[in-house]
């Protein structure tokens, strides 16, 4: 169960693109019918902007306007010389009914063009909308299928973590791939964390003196949850792993040494 | 002056939803030189920007109906467009190694160009410019490299950890913590 703070934690990586079809599905369907999720979302794609408004402005070649113009329809020609126009004589009648003719054609057309457009709206929403269900299916795949491999392979290692003072009864198990730089740790018996609170789990390296984060997960009053650490450090030697509990979404750094579960590599 | 005065809607992208040219035209000359810059950035290239530019142009003139004032800004919607479009340009031409092996080339910024905004414009987007880089150098590196590597390389999460050779956890810890920084210099803006 994807928790509110989950979402908003989505919604960060989805406001610069980096939220995987699977995460922007999830975000897009629960913010249709979360409020404030909606609204976070849409405040973090505002804040996403800030990296695009920090750019010093440049202007395009004049070209460029005069094509989006023509494109549009649009075309501003400022060398007219009225002296130059010829205007044939015709009487007041027919320049009425000809205006009128011209505005039913023109209004006809533009009910026409609208139509269109509004066809071709929905047709390119719909198939975003398919292609994003079918990346996300596919991903689901590759995800669950790249689980089981890492489970059953001849290579991958298995690590006990146990459970610490504050949480004697806690565990998890440790499905280390070194080929795939890839681990999956299952947790069991986890104390369910508070809305804003997060799990994190550390990678204790022997090249560098400070832990370093692997993600963050939640736990529910089930006491499980997995991860799947990706790009694992693996030329290097990791001397453990342990986790804390921290303020929701992550730190930098662990801010306390409480750890719930811990083990050496 | 604060930012959330620029961000304010001008009412042009409603005009432009009924079919009104002129306030296209005064969309166009008040927002294509930060889109232009946004999409030199992303794809590394004078020719590609500007054909891109045009295209989001031309997207924003058919799909101008579509923008919800409620759902964000009016500056907002428009870099989404620009920059969705310059990604998948890049994506698609693959013109990613070409720039790295190009990486020399200059871009031509054109001048004389009659930008019809008025000097209260730029004095407020000169300033708001300075509000934004102020902000964005307030992120620690590490965090702005992961978004920036994100934003405008449009990499996904697990080529950027592999590309800074860091576990993918650290980087979406570094990308939500970064962009909870950014929301809150928003906030503080408004």
């Amino acid at each position: 169960m994807t928790t509110h703070e989950e979402f908003e934690s989505l919604a960060a990586l989805d406001a610069v693109g980096a939220a995987t079809a699977d995460e922007a599905a999830a975000l897009r369907s629960h913010v249709e019918e979360c409020p404030a999720c909606a609204n976070a979302q849409a405040e973090l794609a505002e804040a996403a902007t800030l990296l695009a408004r920090g750019l010093d402005p440049v202007q395009p070649p004049p070209e460029v306007r005069e094509r989006v113009l023509a494109s549009i329809g649009q075309h501003v020609d400022e060398d007219e010389d009225d002296d130059n126009v010829v205007r044939p004589f015709f009487n007041r009648w027919w320049w009425s009914a000809a205006a009128m003719l011209f505005l039913a054609l023109w209004g006809w057309r533009e009910l026409a063009v609208r139509a269109e457009r509004e066809k071709s709206v929905t047709a390119e929403a719909e198939a975003r909308h398919f292609s994003e269900e079918n990346a996300l299916l596919t991903e689901r795949n590759e995800k669950l299928s790249a689980q089981i491999a890492a489970i059953a392979a001849a290579g991958t290692k298995t690590i006990a973590l146990t459970g610490q003072a504050v949480a004697p009864s806690a565990s998890a198990r440790v499905f280390l791939e070194p080929e795939a730089r890839r681990a999956i740790v299952f947790f069991a018996n986890m104390p369910a964390n508070a809305s804003d609170r997060s799990y994190q789990l550390w990678i204790i390296r022997a090249d560098q003196p400070k832990p370093q984060s692997a993600g963050t997960f939640d736990v529910t009053q089930t006491g499980k949850a997995s991860i799947t650490v990706e790009n694992l450090p693996v030329a290097t030697e990791i001397k453990g792993l342990a986790v804390t509990l921290e303020p929701k979404g992550g730190v930098e750094q662990p801010s306390n040494t409480n750890f719930y579960v811990s083990g050496g590599v | 002056m604060t930012m959330n005065q620029t961000e304010q809607s001008t009412g042009l992208l409603t005009a432009v939803a009924r079919g009104d040219a002129d306030a296209f035209e005064a969309l166009y000359d008040r927002y294509s030189s930060m889109l232009y810059a946004l999409l030199l950035r992303i794809l590394g290239s004078a020719e590609d920007a500007q054909e891109v530019l045009q295209e989001a142009f031309v997207k924003v003139w058919t799909n101008a109906r579509m923008f919800d004032e409620a759902r964000g800004s009016e500056i907002a919607w428009l870099i989404s467009i620009a920059r969705s479009r310059g990604i998948d340009r890049l994506r698609s031409r693959k013109i990613r190694n070409e720039r790295e092996n190009d990486a020399g080339r200059e871009v031509s910024i054109h001048v004389g160009f009659t930008d019809k905004s008025t000097g209260a414009d730029h004095a407020i987007r000169s300033e708001e410019g300075t509000a934004v880089r102020g902000a964005l150098a307030a992120l620690p590196e590490a965090q702005r490299v992961a978004l920036e590597l994100a934003y405008f390389e449009g990499f996904s999460q697990s080529e950027i950890a592999e590309r800074l050779g860091e576990p993918l956890g650290t980087i979406k810890t570094r990308m939500q913590l970064g962009m909870k920084k950014l929301r809150e210099s928003l906030r503080a803006f408004q």
